[in-house]
């Protein structure tokens, strides 16, 4: 079902971001009427991307250059197919969600994602990166919570500061080469630009240390909402790394870092969506490692992990987020016992779960398997090991630890409140595990789109590998067994690299507050010697004039001046949401302008 | 099926748990037994040329990760959850 032209599979998350706030409140509240609208995008996307043939489409002229936004082959393909399915499970999955922000939010974010997927060049990657992290901010605001607020706040400061590194390796890059062409780099002949860009993305792929911001931020994201997070930035980035930086030696060991330092935070962590969170760290260094050792297999090995990824993934924070919809806390020291009371719950996170720790059967186990053994063959056998610790601490973690502790643990019982699920999330859950099941049963349904050519195909389901799997598996659930009453959850705060970020933020607050501060309270001090008498001694003429001449020509003016100051302080609200906001419609609005007369 | 019918399995089978700790650990020997002729084609790590390589390393790397952690590395970086304020 070829065809020549590319309906961009963000076109339509864009028209549903404008066309949400117009929509009469009587249509909205209606939830199918609701649903269905906001399910057409992702038919569209899946529709588009299934029948699209490779190609360059939507070239843009703008400011003398060519903006191409629709760059189809191999990989974007892939990367926009599973994109456009977890939209489409993710939109199920909220339809319950009444606020319009969240669907505008989400949507812009979606469309983001796919804009840097199907950018032929840099600078369209990062027009959509931005909005992109526009989308998420604002989505993590959606939770309406005070720490939503300001982990929403250190969140767009951090991705603001990241996106500055890529900004300045683009126009350096423009400087030196004329172009903003986004292809392979050989890390043999990098300039400095590369590695701005590459320190860019990498702040996305949450490479450690620049990772602080997802543990931070996602676990406070809105239910619905976090669905999308954990689906697009890391793996956009994922995505932009792959084209732009594979082969990249750096990448395979910050790759094996991540992987390990992901589940040792998690091994420690109480919040259940926050120990998720670590575990996106975790297996997106899979990713990364991958592309880092640059291997045919190895880079068809984190394309197959981001696919299998971002379903599971999905699948665990909608389970969590199940759990935090029900009973009002995802943290583990607070649950327990609730196999019996969101059964069906239980049942889809363990898919996932299973799915994450590599279980035969399950997705997970086809895909993680072949970036190790991509390592392994390539004789990167430390990073290879480095893989499997992980893979040890994942089951323990999201394998056990979590489903233990809040759905069975041992006779701790959760006795609150459970307030029953709408059915679109139990929907959006069964999609999404069972894609992640038929995937991890019938391995070709998703190694057919992978972008690489191997000489000798991976086979992942041989007796000796899933014989190895199990033990790997069994024997740390074992290792559970022995240390259950060590590794058992309580209360505390982990510190981790974002206490480096905030102690920058403080000392420049302080580099930059103080001698303003100094020069505000002498000012002040001026003012009130010398500036108050003077203008009190002016007010007395003044007034004088006032009275006898000016009262009635100027009070017609006074009322307008005054409507204006109204009209400002409407628009001031003091509340930079909104000024964020306000800033981004203007941007946009500057865009078309200048495409439009430029 | 039902909510209730699945909690109620559910719930039954939370009450066998001792039988279920029993199949698991039958599983884990069945597995290891069958890692003796199955064992791994192509080792690449050196030791997993040996059947068990596998169930050795979840086992070690598991207990080390777990006391480790929890009882090394914790006690230093762990704070009051409102350590920051927010």
């Amino acid at each position: 079902m070829g065809t020549d032209i590319f309906i961009h599979p963000a076109a339509g998350f864009l028209i549903l971001a404008l066309l949400v706030p117009f929509v009469p409140t009587s249509l909205w509240k209606n939830k199918a009427l609701r649903g269905a609208l906001a399910i057409i995008p992702p038919l569209v996307a899946i529709y588009s991307i299934f029948s699209v043939e490779p190609g360059l489409y939507g070239n843009l002229h703008y400011l003398d250059q060519t903006l191409t936004f629709g760059r189809v082959d191999k990989l974007s393909v892939v990367f926009g197919q599973v994109f456009a399915i977890i939209s489409f499970i993710g939109c199920i999955y909220g339809m319950h969600v009444e606020d319009r922000g969240h669907y505008v939010c989400a949507s812009l974010y979606v469309a983001g994602g796919f804009g840097c997927v199907f950018a032929g060049d840099l600078l369209t990657v990062f027009l959509f990166w931005e909005l992109m992290s526009i989308g998420s901010t604002f989505l993590i605001w959606q939770a309406r919570t005070k720490e939503s607020v300001h982990a929403g706040f250190r969140y767009f400061l951090y991705h603001t500061v990241g996106g500055l590194f890529l900004l300045a390796g683009l126009l350096l890059k423009y400087k030196a080469t004329g172009g903003f062409a986004f292809e392979g780099v050989n890390p043999g002949g990098a300039h400095l630009y590369d590695w701005l860009i590459l320190t860019g993305f990498c702040v996305n792929a949450a490479v450690v240390p620049l990772h602080a911001w997802l543990p931070d931020a996602y676990p406070r994201a809105s239910v619905a909402g976090a669905v999308y997070m954990c689906a697009f930035t890391t793996k956009t980035a994922v995505y932009v790394l792959c084209r732009g930086f594979a082969g990249w030696e750096i990448l395979a060991i910050a790759g094996t870092a991540m992987a390990i330092y992901g589940v040792l935070f998690a091994c420690i962590e109480n919040n259940s969506r926050r120990i998720l969170s670590y575990h996106i760290v975790s297996q997106v260094g899979y990713m990364v490692a991958g592309i880092g050792i640059g291997t045919a297999m190895t880079i068809n090995g984190a394309v197959a992990h981001a696919y299998a990824h971002i379903l599971y993934k999905g699948l665990l924070f909608m389970g969590t987020g199940a759990i935090l919809y029900s009973v009002g806390t995802a943290k583990l020291d607070e649950l327990g016992g609730l196999a019996t009371k969101l059964p069906w719950v239980m049942v889809w996170y363990m898919v996932a779960a299973l799915s994450i720790s590599g279980m035969p059967l399950f997705n997970g186990f086809i895909s993680k398997t072949m970036t190790i053994a991509g390592a392994a063959e390539h004789h990167r056998t430390f990073l290879a090991l480095g893989m499997e610790i992980a893979a040890v601490g994942t089951f323990i973690s999201v394998g056990i630890k979590l489903p233990y502790f809040a759905f069975w643990g041992r006779k701790k019982e959760f006795t609150g409140e459970v307030k029953p699920l709408p059915v679109n999330m139990y929907v959006g859950m069964a999609i999404c595990g069972l894609l992640c099941i038929a995937q991890g049963v019938y391995p070709d349904m998703l190694y057919r789109y992978l972008p690489m050519e191997v000489e000798h195909a991976f086979v992942p389901w041989t007796m000796d590998k899933v014989i190895n799997s199990g033990l790997l598996l069994g024997f740390s659930g074992l290792a559970f067994y022995l240390t259950r009453y060590i590794i058992t959850p309580h209360k505390a705060l982990n510190l981790d690299f974002d206490w480096f970020y905030r102690l920058i933020g403080k000392v420049t607050m302080k580099v930059f507050c103080w001698p303003s501060a100094k020069v505000d309270d002498i000012w002040t001090e001026v003012y009130r010697t010398v500036g108050l008498r003077a203008l009190i001694g002016m007010g007395d003429g003044t007034s004088w004039f006032d009275k006898k001449g000016i009262d009635t020509v100027v009070d017609g003016s006074a009322y307008t001046v005054r409507n204006l100051g109204r009209l400002g302080a409407k628009v001031q609200t003091a509340n930079l949401q909104d000024y964020l906001a306000l800033a981004a419609v203007l941007g946009l609005g500057i865009f078309a302008l200048v495409w439009y007369f430029g | 099926m039902s909510q209730k019918g699945l909690g109620d399995i559910l719930a039954k089978w939370r009450d066998n748990w001792k039988t279920w700790r029993t199949i698991f650990f039958v599983t884990l020997g069945v597995l290891l037994l069958l890692n003796v002729p199955f064992v791994t084609h192509h080792p690449h790590f050196g030791l997993d040329k040996y059947p068990g390589f596998f169930a050795g390393f979840g086992l070690v790397v598991g207990l080390a990760m777990v006391i480790i952690m929890k009882k090394i590395v914790q006690p230093f970086i762990a704070r009051k959850e409102d350590y920051y304020g927010d």
